[in-house]
């Protein structure tokens, strides 16, 4: 069986962002960067598969400039993906999600892969469509949003959260699935898994090594603004607790109207 | 002259609330910009939703009814919305940023070839189409622009207000053809979570608990708050780590971003993936028994004091006036 988890390398969820008004871009260059959350339960998922037995390999697959290699390397390879292949093409720079899931397409056609993994959405664009346009590109099954997983023979079935309850959800292999938490655990490295990882199969690509061409973006970044400033925090000053609840409650009726 | 249309999202026949905003939406570029304004309703039974629609302002409703409609398919419903745009034409399909709508909009998009933009909170309609969205969890926004003459937007729940505004809202069948399409996956079962709460992205209000409330038995006392309120109950990572409650309570950058009327944040100490998930709220209030917390430089009311003297105390109050 073949699995490929496709990753992403996002700045650091600690990451601030301090603009002092709009701008047509947002530097990027500073941010300490890190493997995009969500991805590490499609990584854990993969390898959790791998470890239960038979013929399984893993192929980490990211479009990134040349920094992705350290976190390939210690967030895929080191936690038992078995290869990585790194898309690094300047033409990707500013690629829509639609140019991306192109791109991720034509490196997953040169395959044969069984199972398709990624995150439910990219803590920097928050955008969460890059699943579902592999997916559509590809012609197979999308589940999204999973929170359990059990492979059949050809098929799986899926849970995912929807609002108030979760869905069960039956579909033939090949599929491709997004992942999030509850799925799984994902473990961390250790020292000699990074130091070994270095020896794992790594192949950088162009997108014309791949042979596909960047679509004209679908969607473009117009502006960045930071978000509107919020007004003082007024303290509620009482006696007692009681009391402080008491004129709380009549500033979000009377006030805020928000109650 | 641009036709909107507005995707009437129900589940086992009850409707969601952000079909209406989107409406109301809709209504006021159209009104500005010239062009109509159409529900699609996917389901079996289109009657109330028809009703509701004229209400807030479509001019049309198209509804596709049938058996394919009776519970969500991704697969199947995404190519009869793609099939409905291609026929019909509409610039811009609305689909509310739910469950089911983050599913679908992209899938439909794909389908047309067209762009799609999630999470939206604001749309201007001039000449081309510009849409504002949060990144980063809203540590930061971007306006974009779509190329194209089509294009699907999904819309956050209550970044629109409501408007009511009659329309004519004729009813008009149409029928996608869906014999000889594979479904794909198929749902076995639905299972509901206890509870019966409002959930997160739909709440106007939301209490949130965090490592301050000590442990799982204490969240009960942010329940409480919640139900008088009407509310949905939120968390920090913190508490859902400790397993406390379960993630799809998780508010944050990790978790759901929302931006309710209403933020309650009990005991929760600010961390920057937790403001990410909520600091467009309307109105935060902080109850934290440490002044210094970072809680209180996003909050609108603060109160310095223990959450187990302040909430309970707070649930009575609001019972007072509400009734
Ligand atoms: C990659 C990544 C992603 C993350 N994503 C998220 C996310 O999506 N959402 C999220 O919430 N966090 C997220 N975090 C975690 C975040 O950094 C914080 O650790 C977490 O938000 C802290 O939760 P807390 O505020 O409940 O706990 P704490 O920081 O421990 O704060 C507890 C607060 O309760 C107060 N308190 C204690 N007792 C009382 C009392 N009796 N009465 C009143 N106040 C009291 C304390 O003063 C304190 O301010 C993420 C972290 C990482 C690294
Ligand atoms: N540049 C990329 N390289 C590889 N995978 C990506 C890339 N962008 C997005 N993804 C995958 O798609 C998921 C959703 O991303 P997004 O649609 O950008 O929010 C992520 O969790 C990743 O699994």
């Amino acid at each position: 069986m073949k699995i490929a988890v496709v990753v992403k390398q996002v700045p650091d969820s600690e990451t601030r962002i301090n603009l002092a008004g709009p701008a047509p871009e947002l530097d990027q260059s500073g941010f300490t960067r890190i493997l995009n959350p969500y991805d590490a339960y499609a990584v854990e998922e993969a390898v959790k598969i791998k470890e239960a037995g038979g013929e399984v390999e893993v192929t980490a697959i990211t479009i990134g400039p040349d920094t992705v290699k350290e976190t390939i390397k210690k967030d895929c390879l080191a936690v038992g993906c078995d290869k990585a292949v790194i898309i690094t093409d300047p033409a990707l720079d500013k690629a829509d999600d639609n140019a991306q899931a192109t791109v991720l397409a034509a490196a997953l056609q040169r395959d044969q892969f069984d199972l398709i993994l990624l995150g439910i959405k990219a803590i920097d664009d928050d955008s969460g469509q890059v699943g579902i346009l592999l997916a559509e590109k590809l012609g197979l099954p999308h589940v999204g949003f999973i929170t359990k997983l059990d492979l059949g023979e050809g098929n799986l079935t899926a849970e995912r959260e929807i609002e108030g309850g979760k869905e069960v959800v039956e579909t033939s292999l090949p599929a491709v699935l997004t992942c999030q938490k509850g799925l799984n655990e994902p473990r961390l490295p250790s020292l000699p898994n990074i130091m070994k990882a270095g020896m794992k199969p790594q192949e950088t690509l162009t997108c014309a090594d791949l042979g596909v061409e960047v679509p004209a973006n679908l969607v473009d970044i117009k502006m960045y603004s930071p978000p509107p400033a919020r007004g003082e925090c007024k303290l509620v000053e009482a006696d007692d607790p009681a009391a402080a609840a008491r004129e709380l409650a009549r500033l979000l009726n009377e006030e805020a109207k928000v109650i | 002259m641009p036709n909107i249309a507005v995707f009437i999202e129900q589940r086992d026949g009850a409707l969601k609330k952000v079909a209406w905003q989107m409406m109301s939406e809709a209504r006021r570029l159209v009104d500005a910009a010239g062009g109509e304004v159409w529900g699609v309703f996917l389901g079996t039974d289109a009657g109330e939703a028809s009703g509701l629609a004229a209400r807030y302002g479509a001019d049309k409703v198209f509804t596709l009814t049938g058996d394919a409609f009776a519970t969500y398919n991704s697969e199947l419903w995404g190519t009869a919305l793609a099939k409905f745009c291609k026929a019909q034409a509409p610039q811009l399909l609305l689909v509310g940023s739910t469950a089911m709508g983050k599913d679908l909009g992209p899938k439909v998009s794909a389908k047309l070839g067209c762009a799609c933009v999630s999470d939206a909170v604001g749309l201007k309609l001039d000449g081309g189409l510009e849409v504002r969205r949060p990144v980063f969890a809203g540590k930061c926004f971007t306006d974009v622009t779509v190329n194209g003459d089509q294009a699907v937007v999904g819309i956050r729940p209550n970044a629109f207000v409501l408007e009511e505004k009659a329309a004519a809202g004729a009813v008009e069948a149409f029928d996608p053809g869906l014999d000889g399409v594979d479904a794909k996956a198929v749902v076995k079962s639905v299972e509901a979570s206890a509870g019966g709460r409002v959930e997160l992205t739909e709440a106007e209000i939301i209490v949130s608990g965090g490592r301050g409330i000590k442990g799982p038995e204490n969240y009960v006392l942010i329940e409480k708050l919640a139900d008088a309120l009407g509310a949905a109950a939120g968390a920090s990572r913190a508490v859902v780590d400790a397993g406390w409650v379960d993630y799809s309570h998780q508010v944050g950058q990790t978790g759901k971003t929302v931006g309710p009327n209403l933020y309650i944040a009990a005991g929760i100490s600010g961390a920057i993936q937790h403001l990410a998930g909520m600091s467009s709220s309307k109105c935060i209030v902080a109850i934290n028994k440490d002044a210094n917390a970072p809680i209180f430089k996003v909050a609108d009311y603060g109160v310095v004091a223990d959450l187990f003297d302040v909430v309970p105390a707070l649930t009575d109050e609001v019972g007072k006036i509400r009734g």
